[in-house]
């Protein structure tokens, strides 16, 4: 009988439970060694849970976990790290005031002692260099562009001889360059005998970067780990999907919720152009620096009724800015803004939004919804601001209409006396739509309108912003998904350090865009 | 309505803990526990006249604490009702001697008028200054507190000191009998009739207005009130104007009515009562009526239990902290205990 290797990494019957939600349920996975596996599923399949457990951040309900054939002890950071697995976590948490020679020491090890800049620099010099991580070490975090500081995150967390490394959704935030850049130093990782995990959620990547593909779907696992050679684009796309709701999902839909498709982009299929006079016109917008993030910097943007424009961009580029710029919440050094043929330049959001302007923001818990206020009061904060303050409601009345509202954007809920909190992700959105998706709306910013939600939300989002689209509202969609981006916007601006770097047209490039999304970085650090 | 009640019940928990809590110190301290329960009820509700007697503390503690649930529930903690109600009953003191003499249809509502908006004026500058800069709004009113303290002090020994006082206590000189709207004891219909019109109007405001329902989105969430296109210092400033001036008027109520002058130091322990009464009642104008009652029993009962039981007044306070020590630490425990009955949706 021949002896396989022992497997890196092995899941056996893990189920996970927080409270009454279960978010794995008996995942038994075994991966193995010096190989590159993804792990991929729709956003809430278990995931992030699954790369949790196996770092020792999660105490799994049952089950065990296994490093080289060793059980570890779950649910404690450090014993999962002494057996070698290191977890690199969606959002990076390298402190920005530091230099990148204290984050590696200060990260790593944690050690107590006497340093001067100059040791610290010679310690770690090699380090990073042995994984082609290009930066000056007294460079502060702040300053470096995330494809670097992702590479400082992956290089920390080598430090401790890793032999498993867990990236989870290392993808989102970069552009397609530096996607290539972390591919090329995931297979160097690879070549070193180090087995990754990549935590994915498009298609693409996965056939372009790993050996096994394994699927989460609902927190179980579907199939997996399967050799990436024998699985196809169009079987993985079934199997994150289910069979169930793949049926209901047109192709073309599936495969940029899934991102299959290697050059994307037909484009939204809006066959006749947009036509009409403006509705949003910026001319040559700068915004005041302040603490929220990059300042505009001489934007024009238009967007006419019926069109749908997309914002492409590497995060922190100035689309928050945009987005703010345009709902009267930032500073304008110069430049002006009409709206709906009204010169709004120096107008406050109240005049903005009584003129058809309707905000769908990034941050759907905060900007969006207050999370514990009952969902009646929510949906009528809108309506309730134009008029005076102190005219006299029926509840009653509200919530009727409320319900009349949230039923019609089919919204799954009890009583609209329910808080808002205790709605899931896509309801959540869902009410927001049915707040800024009303006749009124002559403009939509829609930022994020997507994040976090499965397949089945992020579809209804999509039709919902077509179907604005096509009553002739102006739509402003802002994504770091190119897919997204690509799927339903009719023309897409790339943003980059608070400019406008580009625009283009369907049929989108991915490599024109891509290049848009970084070229003035790379020029910088030539 | 689900979420009201198990409002209610919460309250009342709290409450009952604290009593057991009282009990229990009354007990170490070598007293009967149960006597000086019974005796702090009985001077509350249960014998005669109590009632009376408790509904004169309760009505001016309701309408200041009505106004600290207002600026509470739109997200600014006003902890200064206690200088807003000495500022309101200072400019209803000098108002009075300008308008000496006048008519009293006339300067009984100019009194009341001018307390309010002393009380709001005693808002207004913490309110000003949260929102222009940003300045802590609970440092701000509690140092309010201070200075009102002081302020009061100086016009009573000051400009409207009594010459005839005795000299234990500095006062103003006694307001007209014309123009008190309640003799010593304190209760009268005119009081009733500003508590109640106070109580409607101000239902009216958080319950069946467009403010009401976006100032509470604004007290738990501004920043998406905000995204809406409202100008958060509107709702703000608003809900700390009132909150003053409500103040105000108690300070105006207590000094037409029961005190008939303004005297330094009185009533110290007023507006953070009214807090406490606020926070039990869980910020709801009906709740505030029922807790003031109650809390108005035990101020009543402080009166009663040296002079007529022979035990010491200072068992209400130590009522009066348990409560407030209960109701802030808002013990995760009991939440628990009532989502077992029905989970709330």
């Amino acid at each position: 009988m021949s002896n396989p290797p022992k497997p890196a990494l092995e899941c056996r019957d893990v189920t996970v439970k927080f409270g009454d939600v279960t978010a794995l349920s008996d995942v038994a996975v075994s991966f193995a060694p010096g190989q590159i596996h993804a792990v991929v599923g729709q956003n809430g399949a278990g995931k992030t849970t699954f790369a949790r457990v196996a770092a020792g951040l999660v105490q799994p309900t049952a089950g065990a976990v296994d490093v080289m054939g060793e059980e570890i002890r779950t649910g404690h950071v450090n014993q999962s790290r002494a057996a070698g697995v290191e977890l690199v976590h969606q959002s990076f948490a390298l402190p920005p005031s530091f230099t990148v020679a204290e984050t590696m020491e200060f990260g790593a090890t944690g050690k107590g002692g006497v340093y001067s800049r100059r040791g610290l620099s010679e310690k770690w010099r090699s380090h990073l260099a042995s994984l082609d991580v290009q930066v000056d070490l007294n460079t502060r975090i702040r300053d470096l562009p995330i494809e670097t500081q992702q590479g400082i995150e992956i290089a920390r967390a080598l430090v401790m001889d890793a032999r498993v490394l867990i990236l989870d959704e290392p993808t989102a935030v970069l552009s397609p360059t530096g996607i290539d850049m972390l591919f090329a130093r995931v297979r160097r990782l690879k070549e070193r005998g180090v087995t990754v995990i990549l935590i994915l959620h498009k298609i693409r990547e996965v056939l372009g970067i790993a050996d096994t593909v394994t699927v989460l779907r609902g927190g179980r696992k579907v199939e997996g780990p399967l050799p990436i050679a024998e699985v196809s684009a169009e079987r993985l796309a079934n199997l994150i999907v289910g069979d169930a709701i793949a049926k209901t999902l047109d192709r073309h839909e599936r495969d940029a919720l899934v991102g299959t498709k290697s050059p994307v982009g037909e484009g939204a299929g809006h066959p006749e152009t947009a036509h009409g006079p403006s509705v949003l016109s910026m001319k040559s917008v700068s915004t005041r620096p302040d603490s929220e993030g990059t300042a505009l910097d001489g934007v024009d943007l238009d967007i006419r009724p019926g069109e749908i424009v997309g914002i492409a961009g590497v995060e922190g580029n100035g689309q928050k800015t945009l987005v703010r710029a345009i709902s009267a919440l930032a500073d304008l050094a110069s430049g002006s803004i009409r709206l709906a043929g009204h010169d709004v330049t120096g107008e406050p959001l109240g005049a903005r939004r009584a003129i058809g302007l309707r905000i769908i923001p990034f941050e759907r818990n905060v900007e969006g919804l207050s999370l514990t206020s009952s969902l009646w009061q929510n949906w009528s904060a809108r309506e309730l601001l134009q008029g005076s303050l102190l005219r006299v409601i029926r509840p009653a009345t509200v919530r009727e209409a409320c319900d009349r509202s949230l039923r019609e954007w089919s919204v799954h809920y009890h009583n609209s006396a329910q808080k808002a909190g205790s709605l899931s992700g896509g309801n959540a959105q869902k009410v927001i739509l049915a707040r800024e998706v009303d006749r009124g709306a002559r403009l939509i910013i829609a930022a994020q309108p997507t994040r976090g939600l499965d397949i089945g939300a992020t579809a209804f989002v999509w039709q919902a912003l077509r179907q604005a689209r096509d009553r002739g509202v102006a739509i402003l969609l802002i994504s770091s998904d190119l897919d997204e981006l690509f799927d339903i916007s009719d023309r897409v601006v790339v943003m980059l350090s608070g400019r406008v770097n580009g625009e283009f047209r369907a049929p989108f490039d991915i490599a024109s865009v891509g290049a848009a999304m970084t070229d003035a970085a790379a020029r910088k650090s030539a | 309505m689900k979420d009201n009640l198990i409002a209610v019940v919460r309250s009342l928990i709290f409450v009952g803990l604290a009593l057991i809590l009282c009990a229990l110190v009354f007990q170490f301290a070598g007293y009967n526990a149960l006597t000086m329960l019974w005796a702090v009820a009985d001077g509350a509700f249960l014998r005669s006249g109590a009632i009376e007697q408790s509904l004169r503390w309760a009505l001016p503690l309701f309408i200041t604490a009505v106004g600290v649930g207002i600026s509470f529930r739109a997200g600014f903690f006003n902890i200064g009702a206690q200088g807003q109600f000495y500022v309101g009953a200072i400019c209803a003191a000098f108002a009075a001697e300008a308008f000496k003499g006048g008519p009293a249809f006339l300067v009984i509502p100019a009194l009341l008028i001018s307390g309010m908006l002393g009380g709001a004026l005693w808002a207004l500058w913490p309110g000003l200054l949260r929102l222009r800069s940003g300045t802590d709004e609970v440092i701000t009113t509690l140092m309010g507190n201070f200075m009102a303290g002081l302020l009061l002090v100086y016009v009573t020994s000051g400009p409207l000191k009594d010459p005839s006082g005795s000299g234990q206590q500095a006062s103003s000189r006694p307001l007209d009998a014309a123009y008190r709207i309640s003799d010593s004891l304190g209760l009268s219909p005119t009081i009733i009739a500003i508590a109640v019109a106070v109580g409607v109007l101000m239902w009216l405001l958080v319950n069946r207005t467009a403010f009401g329902v976006l100032a509470s989105l604004a007290g738990r969430n501004g920043t998406m009130v905000e995204w809406q296109g409202a100008r958060l210092w509107k709702l703000g400033l608003s809900s700390f104007l009132i909150s003053g001036a409500l103040a105000g008027l108690a300070g105006t109520i207590e000094f037409m009515g029961p005190n008939g002058r303004i005297a330094s130091g009185f009533l110290p322990a007023h507006g953070f009562t009214a807090i406490l009464i606020a926070l039990v009642a869980n910020l709801s104008v009906v709740g505030t009526a029922a807790a003031a009652v109650f809390f108005g029993g035990l101020a009543s009962a402080a009166l009663y239990l040296p002079i007529m039981a022979g035990l010491p007044a200072a068992a209400i306070d130590i009522i009066n902290a348990a409560i407030a020590l209960f109701i802030t630490a808002r013990s995760k425990l009991v939440d628990k205990v009532l989502r077992l009955g029905g989970r709330p949706s």
